[in-house]
This record gives C-alpha cells, sequence and structure tokens, in this order.
C-alpha cells in the first residue's frame, strides 16, 4: 500500500504555497515531512486531510485516485488528520468524543472499541471523564484512537509535540512506531530536526512550495539543513562594518511569553551595525525583536537606548526614540487592508492635524511610489500588492530617521530583484547610522549583510559569530542545536 | 358577473338574518349597521389575557349591532415603538371610526390627546378616571372621553375566598404585577377575601393565616427586567404556601402548581384575567375572576349610536343573578376543578352573601399595613377608597409600594 | 457597457424578486397587493402628515445608525448602543423634569445631557474592553440590561406619575421642553440628524482621525505598530457612538413620547446594527435605508387598520426584502471574490 501525491498546486492569491508537489510515501515506513515554518506542509496536508481543495494534481491511496472535497470525504477514504490543537469538544465525556463522526450511538460498541485500542497502545481512559480534564497528549491519543476507530489507513500528524511532556512525546513515538510495523501509513510533519531524525525511517524535505529532496534516514544533520535552507551559495564578508557608538544595550535580559523563555542574554548593537538573528523559527528571535521595541517588557535585566535607560518603557517610547519594528507578518502586523497606498503614507507619517489635505497626500504618494518602485497607484490597497511591493511599501513609509531597525524575515517571499532591493535600501540606512537587528531564516542572507550573527536554539543564544569568519556549514549545524568543537 | 351578484345578494341576506337574530330579543332596537368602531389593543388580541377580553367584546358588538371594527392590536412602545396612540386614534377617525376605544391604562396620555385633537369623536379610554368629576385625574374638558372598568374587587375577593377555604397550611402567596392604586386595590380584596373564609366560614384563628404578596414588576415576564415569575412562584410554595393566586397576566402560578402536584403535593392555583384560563391545569385551579368587557361596551356604542354619548366614568360590577352571563355580567369567576365539592357550597354562599349585600368586606375597622387608619369602624369605603388605594391592609406581608 | 448592464440587473434583481414574494405572501394572507403597496406609501410618505411622523421615527434611527457607522469602523461591534439611547434619554428627562427655563434654553440643556450620558454609558462599553478585556458585545449586552432596568425603576419609582398609567410613563414634559414642530415637522430633530448623517460621512470620508479609527478598525496590531494609540481611539469611537446614540434617546424623549417610557430606545439601536450592515458600513446609504425601514414600519400599521391583516405582516415583509437584500450583497460578494479567483489563475499560468 501507497500513498501517492502528483504534482499537487495550491495557490493562495499570489502565493503559491504548494508549487507542484510530488511525494509518495510507503505503508510501513515512518515518513517525515520537514521544513521551515510557510514552506508549504501544513497546506499539503490541509490538502490530504480534505481541508483544502487543490488547485490542480492527484491523489491517490492504493493506486486508487481519490477525490477529497471535505474532511468527510478524506476519512471516509481512510485518512485521518491530527491536529496541532485535536479538534475535541472539550465538555464532552472521552466516550462522547470517541464517538464523534462515528455514525453510531451504541455507547457499547463504542466503549469496547475504545478499550479494545487503549489496550494495544497502552492508553488508559476513563470514558466518563470530560476532555476537559485531559492533557493535550491524553487528548491526542484519544484522537488516534477515535481515527483508527474510524478506520483511518493513513494517519497525519502536523507538529503534533507542540504542547506535550517528553514522557508523552515518548509514548506517541511509541505509538506512531507500532502503527508504521503494522503496515500503517504515517506522516509527521514537523519543523524540528531533531524529532525527524529520532522517528523517521525517510524524510521529505519542503522549501518554498517545492520538495527540495527525499533521503532515508539516518544521514548527517548537516544535510538536512543545507535541504531547509538552500545550498549556501554567498561568499562571507563584506565591506563596512562601523564601531560607532552603542545604540542598543541589553544586559542579562530574560524573557518569557508563556510557550518559550529565554535565558539571560546581553547584547550591545553600535551604530550602523547589523546583526542577524539564526534559528529554526520560534527559538527566541521573535522574542528579543519584540523586547527591544517594547512590546514584550523584560521579567529581569534591563534594555538601553544610547544612554537612556527603556526597560519597561511602552512601545510608544521606543516609537518615539527612533526604534522601527517590521515584523514578518506585512498584512497582518504592518500594513492595513483595505487602506490604500496614499492613506498608509498619511497614517505613517502620524498625521496630526484633524483635516487631511488628500490632493497633496495623493501628490506625495505618487512621488515616493516612484521612489520605491512600487507597483501600483496611490488608490491600489495593500492587499492588492505582490509581496514584494508590499515590502516596498513599508520600506518606503519608514521615517527618514531611525535609530534602530528591528526586521523579521526581510525579504521572505521575495523574488530576487526585490530581495536586493530591500537590501539596498538597509545598507543604505546603516550606512547613514542606523543599527538594524534582524531575524531570517535565509542563511545566505545572514552570512551576506550581518556583522555578528546570534545563533538561537531553544530560547538560548547558544553561539555569538562574527560573520567573517564562519561559513555557511557552521551555521547549519548550530542552528541544528549542535555545538561546533 | 352573474357569480358575484349572487354572493352579494347572499351575503345581505345572510347580515340581514343574522341581524333580525342579534336584534329581535333587544327593546332598544338599536342597529349598528354602518357604524364603526376602533378597538386599540395594548397586548396581541389572542392573548388569552386582558387585550383577548377586550377583543372579543369587540366582537361581541360586531354579532349584537352589526357594526365594523377596526382593530390595531400591541400597540405599546416595545412592538410598535414607531406609532403613538393619538396617531392611531387620526387612522381610525379617518377610517371613518365614530367611536374608538382605548384599552389600557397605559394609552392615558394618547387618547386624552387624541380625544383633544378629535372633541367630535366619542372615545373610551377603558380603566381610566378621566372623566370622573371627584377622580384625582378629571379632564373636564374632554367631554368626549368616557371611562369603563369592571368592579374586579369582588371577583377577586371571591377567588381569596376560594383559597381560604381550600389552604391547609393556611399560607397563600400572591404573585402580583407591578404595584399601583389597582393592582393594590386587588391585592387587598384577595387579602379580604381570603381572611374571610379562614376565619368566619372554616372558624380558624385569623392570626394563623399567613398572606404574602411579592410583585414582579410588570404585567408579565420580561428577563432582566422583571423578576421571574416561575422562581416567585416557586419561592412561595417553598415557603409554605399552597395556594397561589396570580395578579398577572400569565399563567406561570398555575403552571408552577401544576409540576408540583404532579410531584404529590397537595397545592392550587387561581389565574387571572381570562375565562379560560384554568384549562391548562383544571383539577387545581380553584377557579379564575375575568373581565366581561361587552355589555358595558354594549351599552356605550348605543348611547353613541343614539346619540346619547356623555362622558362618564363607569365602574360596573357583575350580574349577581348570573355571575357568568355573557350578556349582562361585567365581572366574572369561573370555578375551577380543584375547588372540593364543600368549599365549592360555601363559595356559593359568600358569593350570595356578597350578592344580597350581608357580606361588605371593604368594611371598617380596616387598617393600612403601616398602621394608618383606612376605615374607621363601621365606615365602608366610598368608590374613591377604592379606587385610589394607597397601601396593602394590615395583617399582609409585602411592599405597598416601588421603593 | 456590457458589464455596467449586468451589474446593474444584479443590483434590481433582488429589489424584483423581493418585489415578487412580498405579491406571493400578501396574495397568500388575501390581501389585495397594489392596494397594500398603496396603503404602505400613503399611510408613511405619501402625505404630509404621515410623512412628518415618519420623518420623526427616522431620526432616532439614523442617529444610531451613524453613531454605528464609527465603532464598526473602529472594529467593534456596540451592542451598548440600545443602553447609550436610554441612558441619554435618562439624563434629559431629568433635566426635563428638574431644571427650570425657556425653551431656547432648556432645549439645548436635554440635548446635551443626552449626549453626556451616551457619552457615560459608551466609555463604560469601551473601558470594559479595552482595561477590562471584556469582550464589548457581552459587555453591551450586560449594560443594555442596567440601562433597561434603571429606566424602568425610574418610572415606576422615584419618578412614578400619580394615579392610573404609571407604568406608561413619567408625567408628560412641561410644553417648554418638546422639541419644535412646523407644520408637523419636527424640524429641530430633523436638522440634528442630517447634520449628524453628514458629519459623519465626512469624518469618515476626510478627515485624519476617521483614518486612523479605519485602521485600528481594519487592523489593531498594524495600527499599533504604526504608533497610533488604539485603545484611545477605540474609546473615542465609543464615545462619539455614544453621544449620537444618547441624541436619539433624547429625540425619543423629548420629540416623540414626550416623556421617559420603559422602552425609550425603540429598539432603534438594534435595528440601527442592521441598516448599517445592510448599507455595507457606506454612511450616505444608512440614510435611505433607515427611512425604507420606518416607511415599512410605519406604513403597514394600515395593513391592519385597514386590511385587517394580522400585525405581524409588516415585520414579515420587512424581514423577507432584508433577506433578499443580504442574500443580493452575498451573491454579489461571492462573484466578486470568483473574480478574483479567476484573475490568480490566469497569473499563475502566464
Amino acid at each position: 500500500m501507497a500513498l501517492e501525491l502528483v504534482d499537487i498546486h495550491k495557490h493562495f492569491g499570489r502565493v503559491r504555497a504548494n508549487d507542484g508537489v510530488t511525494l509518495r510515501v510507503e505503508a510501513g515506513e515512518l515518513h517525515g515531512l520537514l521544513g521551515e515554518n510557510g514552506a508549504g506542509k501544513s497546506t499539503l496536508m490541509k490538502v490530504l486531510s480534505g481541508f483544502h481543495e487543490a488547485g490542480s494534481g492527484e491523489i491517490s491511496l492504493d493506486g486508487e485516485l481519490l477525490a477529497l472535497r471535505s474532511p468527510r470525504d478524506a476519512i471516509e477514504a481512510g485518512i485521518g488528520m491530527l491536529h496541532q490543537d485535536p479538534l475535541v469538544f472539550l465538555p464532552f465525556t472521552v466516550l462522547d468524543n470517541f464517538m464523534l463522526g462515528s455514525g453510531t450511538n451504541d455507547r457499547g460498541i463504542a466503549a469496547e472499541g475504545l478499550d479494545e485500542l487503549s489496550d494495544r497502545f497502552g492508553f488508559s481512559f476513563d470514558h466518563d471523564t470530560p476532555v476537559r480534564r485531559l492533557t493535550v497528549g491524553e487528548r491526542q491519543q484519544l484522537e488516534i484512537a477515535r481515527l483508527l476507530w474510524l478506520g483511518a489507513r493513513v494517519l497525519i500528524l502536523d507538529e503534533p509535540t507542540t504542547g506535550i511532556s517528553a514522557s508523552q512525546r515518548e509514548q506517541l513515538f511509541a505509538t506512531l512506531k507500532t502503527l508504521a510495523a503494522e503496515g500503517m501509513i504515517v506522516v509527521f510533519v514537523s519543523h524540528k530536526l531533531e524529532e525527524i531524525e529520532d522517528l523517521c525511517d525517510r524524510v521529505t524535505v519542503m522549501r518554498l512550495g517545492k520538495v527540495v529532496g527525499e533521503t532515508r534516514l539516518p544521514v548527517p544533520a548537516e544535510q538536512l539543513v543545507e535541504m531547509m535552507f538552500g545550498k549556501i551559495i554567498a561568499p562571507t564578508g563584506r565591506a563596512g562594518s562601523s564601531t560607532g557608538s552603542t545604540t542598543l544595550r541589553l544586559d542579562d535580559v530574560v524573557l518569557g511569553s508563556g510557550l518559550l523563555n529565554t535565558d539571560a542574554t546581553s547584547l550591545g548593537v553600535s551604530e550602523g551595525e547589523i546583526i542577524g538573528l539564526a534559528g529554526l523559527e520560534g527559538s527566541g528571535q521573535r522574542l528579543l525583536l519584540e523586547a527591544c521595541t517594547g512590546l514584550l517588557e523584560p521579567e529581569s535585566g534591563s534594555i538601553a537606548l544610547g544612554d537612556k535607560d527603556m526597560t519597561g518603557l511602552a512601545y510608544r517610547s521606543y516609537h518615539e526614540a527612533g526604534v522601527h519594528y517590521l515584523p514578518a507578518g506585512r498584512l497582518e502586523e504592518g500594513l492595513v487592508s483595505g487602506l490604500t497606498i496614499t492613506e498608509h503614507f498619511v497614517l505613517a507619517a502620524g498625521a496630526s492635524d484633524f483635516f487631511v489635505d488628500w490632493d497633496a497626500a495623493a501628490d506625495r504618494a505618487a512621488a515616493l511610489i516612484e521612489e520605491f518602485s512600487i507597483k501600483g497607484t496611490p488608490d491600489s490597497t495593500a492587499e492588492s500588492l505582490s509581496g514584494g511591493n508590499q515590502q516596498r511599501l513599508l520600506l518606503a513609509m519608514m521615517p527618514p530617521h531611525i535609530r534602530l531597525l528591528l526586521m523579521e524575515h526581510p525579504t521572505r517571499g521575495l523574488d530576487i530583484e526585490s530581495a536586493d532591493w530591500v537590501w539596498t535600501q538597509l545598507l543604505e540606512r546603516r550606512d547613514h547610522g542606523t543599527a538594524v537587528v534582524f531575524a531570517s531564516a535565509d542563511l545566505d542572507e545572514l552570512l551576506l549583510y550581518s556583522d555578528r550573527i546570534l545563533v538561537f536554539f531553544a530560547g538560548r543564544v547558544i553561539k555569538e559569530l562574527d560573520a567573517r569568519q564562519t561559513d555557511g556549514d557552521q551555521l547549519g549545524h548550530l542552528i541544528g542545536g549542535r555545538s561546533v568543537a | 358577473m352573474k357569480g358575484k351578484y349572487w354572493a352579494k345578494f347572499l351575503a345581505i341576506i345572510t347580515v340581514l338574518a343574522m341581524l333580525a337574530g342579534a336584534c329581535g330579543d333587544d327593546d332598544d332596537e338599536v342597529s349598528g349597521e354602518g357604524f364603526t368602531f376602533g378597538m386599540i389593543l395594548v397586548g396581541p388580541q389572542n392573548d388569552r389575557g386582558w387585550s383577548q377580553a377586550h377583543y372579543e367584546a369587540g366582537e361581541y358588538l360586531q354579532e349584537q349591532l352589526g357594526a365594523t371594527m377596526i382593530v390595531l392590536d400591541k400597540v405599546n412602545g416595545a412592538d410598535r415603538p414607531e406609532i403613538t396612540v393619538d396617531q392611531v386614534v387620526d387612522d381610525m377617525v379617518a377610517q371613518g371610526a365614530q367611536l374608538i376605544f382605548a384599552t389600557s391604562d397605559d394609552m392615558k396620555d394618547g387618547i386624552e390627546l387624541g380625544a383633544a385633537n378629535h372633541p367630535d369623536v366619542p372615545m373610551v379610554w377603558s380603566s381610566g378616571d378621566s372623566a370622573w368629576a371627584d377622580g384625582e385625574g378629571y379632564r373636564a374638558d374632554l367631554d368626549n372621553l368616557g371611562n369603563e372598568m369592571g368592579r374586579m374587587y369582588y371577583a377577586k375577593q371571591i377567588a381569596g375566598c376560594a383559597a381560604g377555604l381550600t389552604t391547609e397550611t393556611g399560607n397563600i402567596g400572591y404573585l402580583g404585577p407591578l404595584i399601583n392604586d389597582e393592582t393594590r386595590r386587588l391585592a387587598n380584596s384577595v387579602y379580604l377575601g381570603a381572611q374571610y373564609c379562614w376565619s368566619e366560614v372554616r372558624g380558624e384563628d385569623p392570626a394563623a393565616l399567613t398572606f404574602s404578596v411579592n410583585w414582579i414588576g410588570f404585567w408579565f415576564n420580561i428577563p432582566g427586567v422583571t423578576l421571574d415569575p416561575t422562581q416567585v412562584a416557586n419561592d412561595f410554595f417553598d415557603g409554605g404556601a399552597d395556594v397561589v393566586i396570580s395578579g398577572i397576566d400569565t399563567t406561570e402560578a398555575l403552571v408552577v402548581a401544576g409540576q408540583r402536584s404532579d410531584g404529590g403535593d397537595a397545592v392550587w392555583a387561581v389565574p387571572y384575567d381570562y375565562e379560560g384560563a384554568c384549562e391548562e391545569k383544571p383539577e387545581i385551579c380553584l377557579g379564575v375572576p375575568y373581565f366581561n368587557w361587552g355589555p358595558a361596551y354594549l351599552e356605550v356604542t348605543k348611547s353613541v349610536i343614539k346619540g346619547e354619548f356623555a362622558a362618564e366614568w363607569n365602574w360596573f360590577g357583575p350580574d349577581w343573578d348570573d355571575l357568568n352571563s355573557l350578556n349582562t355580567s361585567g365581572v366574572g369567576f369561573v370555578e375551577g376543578d380543584g375547588l372540593s365539592d364543600d368549599s365549592a357550597t360555601a363559595l356559593e354562599e359568600f358569593i350570595d352573601g356578597l350578592a344580597g349585600g350581608d357580606i361588605v368586606l371593604f368594611t371598617g375597622p380596616l387598617n393600612y399595613q403601616d398602621g394608618t387608619p383606612y376605615l374607621t369602624d363601621g365606615e365602608v369605603a366610598s368608590d374613591h377608597q377604592l379606587w385610589y388605594t394607597k397601601q396593602l391592609l394590615e395583617g399582609m406581608i409585602g411592599a405597598s409600594a416601588s421603593n | 457597457m456590457n458589464d455596467r448592464m449586468r451589474r446593474i440587473g444584479l443590483a434590481v434583481l433582488p429589489i424584483v424578486l423581493a418585489a415578487a414574494v412580498a405579491v406571493l405572501l400578501l396574495l397568500a394572507v388575501d390581501a389585495p397587493p397594489l392596494r397594500s403597496f398603496n396603503l404602505v406609501w400613503n399611510g408613511s410618505l405619501g402625505t404630509t402628515n404621515k410623512l412628518a411622523d415618519t420623518l420623526l421615527t427616522w431620526v432616532p434611527l439614523v442617529l444610531a445608525a451613524a453613531g454605528l457607522i464609527i465603532t464598526f469602523a473602529a472594529g467593534l461591534w456596540n451592542i451598548g448602543i440600545e443602553g447609550q439611547i436610554v441612558i441619554g434619554a435618562i439624563l434629559a428627562t431629568w433635566v426635563a423634569r428638574e431644571v427650570p427655563g425657556e425653551a431656547y434654553f432648556i432645549i439645548p440643556a436635554t440635548l446635551l445631557a443626552g449626549m453626556i450620558g451616551g457619552i457615560i454609558w459608551g466609555l463604560l462599553a469601551g473601558v470594559l474592553r479595552v482595561y477590562g478585556k471584556v469582550n464589548e458585545i457581552f459587555g453591551g449586552l450586560g449594560l443594555d440590561f442596567v440601562a433597561t432596568g434603571l429606566a424602568v425603576y425610574l418610572i415606576i419609582g422615584p419618578w412614578q406619575r400619580a394615579g392610573v398609567a404609571s407604568t406608561s410613563g413619567t408625567d408628560l414634559f412641561r410644553a417648554e421642553v418638546w422639541m419644535p414642530e412646523v407644520g408637523g415637522f419636527s424640524w429641530l430633530a430633523l436638522t440634528i440628524a442630517v447634520i449628524a448623517v453628514i458629519a459623519v460621512f465626512f469624518l469618515m470620508r476626510g478627515t485624519a482621525f476617521g483614518l486612523k479609527l479605519k485602521a485600528v478598525g481594519a487592523n489593531n496590531r498594524s495600527a499599533f505598530l504604526l504608533g497610533i494609540p488604539t485603545d484611545r481611539y477605540m474609546l473615542a469611537a465609543f464615545a462619539l457612538c455614544g453621544a449620537l446614540a444618547g441624541l436619539a434617546g433624547t429625540v425619543q424623549a423629548t420629540a416623540f413620547h414626550h416623556k421617559l417610557v420603559p422602552s425609550i430606545s425603540g429598539g432603534y439601536g438594534f435595528l440601527g446594527i442592521l441598516v448599517v450592515l445592510l448599507a455595507a458600513f457606506r454612511t450616505a446609504w444608512i440614510a435611505p435605508i433607515a427611512l425604507f425601514f420606518m416607511a415599512l414600519s410605519v406604513g403597514s400599521t394600515q395593513l391592519s387598520l385597514r386590511l385587517g391583516l394580522d400585525s405581524a405582516i409588516g415585520g414579515v415583509l420587512q424581514g423577507v426584502l432584508v433577506l433578499f437584500a443580504l442574500l443580493a450583497g452575498g451573491v454579489q460578494a461571492k462573484r466578486h471574490l470568483g473574480k478574483r479567483r479567476v484573475a490568480g489563475a490566469t497569473l499563475v499560468e502566464s
């Protein structure tokens, strides 16, 4: 038995989330699907489980072509999906949840089914406990049992280890190994290298909506890192690292967001210096950026801009002190859907007058559109622009004098021309004394533009590198969590 | 063409036959053919309560006189925020209404304005006091606006007596609507009826009767605004009452009592306002006091047709010879199945006593709740004293005024 | 040109359909459709008297809708608007009862008091939302209940009128407080409503304030990162909507009922939400849509009076028309989406 996906395309507007993905999963093998966030893994699995309909392409199970228009179609075809947050009804009891979607009302039969499956995998459930009282790990176990009882032959797990304990993880992995050994098709989706290495027999790596490689495991970690992030072609080292006065100073800053806590971090950033933040997504880079812009108050430690202690001050104070933050989500945390380019410039200028001179504003917008080569008109709305033009707009909206620029993924999703353009802009700012701290998953970008690189792993800065004296291999190793001798 | 002609002919014949039947035994020989009257109702015309009673009176006028009714129901600020009573009066007059009934005390401002705007059109404001020269709300200027109201306090006394005869625990609850002169009057009437039959008929200790009043705040339940009548009724029963008498438009008291009775409790209830109200749970219903507006409205309408209308305040009573007569009794009481045979007999005697004037419960000495005298020794309450009842009576538990 | 014709067709089609359904409905209850339409027309807009009556009910509805344009722009569901109307009416009533003075003084005073009442109640919902993290829908509902309860309490309690009809409301205000009329038209109320709609139109269209409010509503996070004090803007939206709602309450009390009644809001706050949704948040549209609603409400009274139809028929007609308007809106939105999808596909293929 095998599950086959051939040339799957799925586009959201201009974003090609899946761009001709072909994948074959054999029964009896634990198959991993690896890639950074945004690589297209989740989209692919949603296509496979009927949540999204593919734009084009074929899905077949056991040689039989499937038409998956809804999750119901998928489960009827024997494809079961375990979501990051298991879809359970919290106030209902274990048994009620187990019976959901089964079409049977016979509680006796259901109870037998649950007990049998529980025995097989070493789960233990009290049928009448409300699911609210179960841990996330137990809810997963219940969901797996339910999917199996519904007749799933294919089990997809989307980042299942988020939020469960180490022992539950062990138990989950054991269960998955048993299932695979019994001839089940199991697809394990993760962006965590370690887990894939621990668990899977074979791995497919995705990047930018495409499959970039497939291999049997084990292989050396750097090979996987290279697949995930692309081959490092750029030379390292570039002109113009500045050693001006200190712009930003962090002393023993400890951050926490509930999910992730960072160790005490200290950092000094000079005028005109560029710091790259490397690491797997969610390793603490964003927390650091948010702390530097006043969005996240440190649990301890201090933050200073120049000579001024900024610890505990709000975003507005940082904003007014010349700190500018551009998060990754351009339409989520930067631009406003529905508003035009002109309106964005008016907003960015911080218009304090009550009445707006719209003619003048439109003229100014037209001038900036030309200056920043934005493909659009003053009346274009933000969401109608392509990603590259959205990024151009965001840069055009920046005030002229910025002391500290904080960015997440400055060029993610951009074509090469736009990406180059973005860095031209950033370097120009840098040359005028702006300090830049950026997080990126693009090793090229990190090596090419940073003066120093901080490597994050699991909330810790495990290494501070001089970008001129490092290379892609070393960085890849470090990102994967392996210290280099 | 031909068919239409015949239909018309038949219709005329039918109407004539009905008129003959309706007016045959009428001495006045008044015909309402071609006469149009307006009926403004505060609630739905089929509310099994106050508004339906008025609507049925309107139908009675149509039957008796062959008159035409224009009706508009749900005329209140919540259901029809976009219109006011005086606008409805304008519309009805424009449509040819020669007499207009405004059938709720709430319509005071609107009908007074309407009457002032159309001084040539006779109007009736039911339950009002604008035409009562001795009344506090007298409007001498509105000589085209009369008032009609039934002496419900009699039927409420009967209801109270039925409760006093039936209660085993000596604990009676009164589920009151909002607090005003009328509702206090009716609560007092129930109390006096209950007290009389408890002590005078059954010979029990007057002090052993507990009579509590709890006001929900409106004529029916408005979630979040009024108290929940179901809850209040349950509280009464939980507090030891075994009879709950309703003063509100809806039947929660009967429903709750029915549920408890099904659960084995010996409890009873008395609903209000609609002749058929007991039907919901007959076996524990002690009876229901209700209005019958037909006879009074017929009188008014005839006077208008004959050109003899005068704005009068008419507080009409029951027909003691036939309490439940559709044609003569303005206030009625239908006994319920929940009344035992002995009690029914005693109740009949009580009614006879009221009818004959042997029993006059609003006779002094009676004190208000705060101890101030209401009626001195031997004093019989005047209409004025009855109409403008300022407090509950001494001996009753419950609030006399909203704070 | 062809496309334009089709667009017009699509806009007209639901109206035709709705009219057809209305005709069927009327036939089903044995009402002559043409006569019914005629009755509704003459009973609402067709005669001078009725036009005056209808316009007076239009005022509070359009004021509420204008206020809601502002809160919706800020991304807020101001369900508390009913309470804001009620509190506005209560404060206006307090001034009307307690403050002496001639018309030229007392009428502006009631208007001011009504606005203050609405602002206070709006800000309460806003503070709960912004600082208490209470969703404005739940906070608003709670405040609605409190406001209505307060009105009922005042009417049957401290402000109870003597004698009969105590639940119908307070005593009528003295004549100086009544909003002035000319030829039956409550010109002051109408002027206030027209000014309010125009002001909101320009506020949302031309000003920096309106723009920032839109940004806050469309994307709170982006707006915040752009340096807009989003909390303050949300509070301002609540306050402005509350002020307009308070005016609506004042008009209800001093121009329509001439007293405080238990259901003083008339449900115009909730109806206003429907009006704004049907207008797709465009200020210019709320005036005609609100007029249409009130014309139908006022005019359908004639169906009961003249044809003896059940009083529910007006509401059913209204519901049918709203349903078709929403359906039409939905169809257009779907068409729009479909077009974009096609455009996207072409882009990928090329």
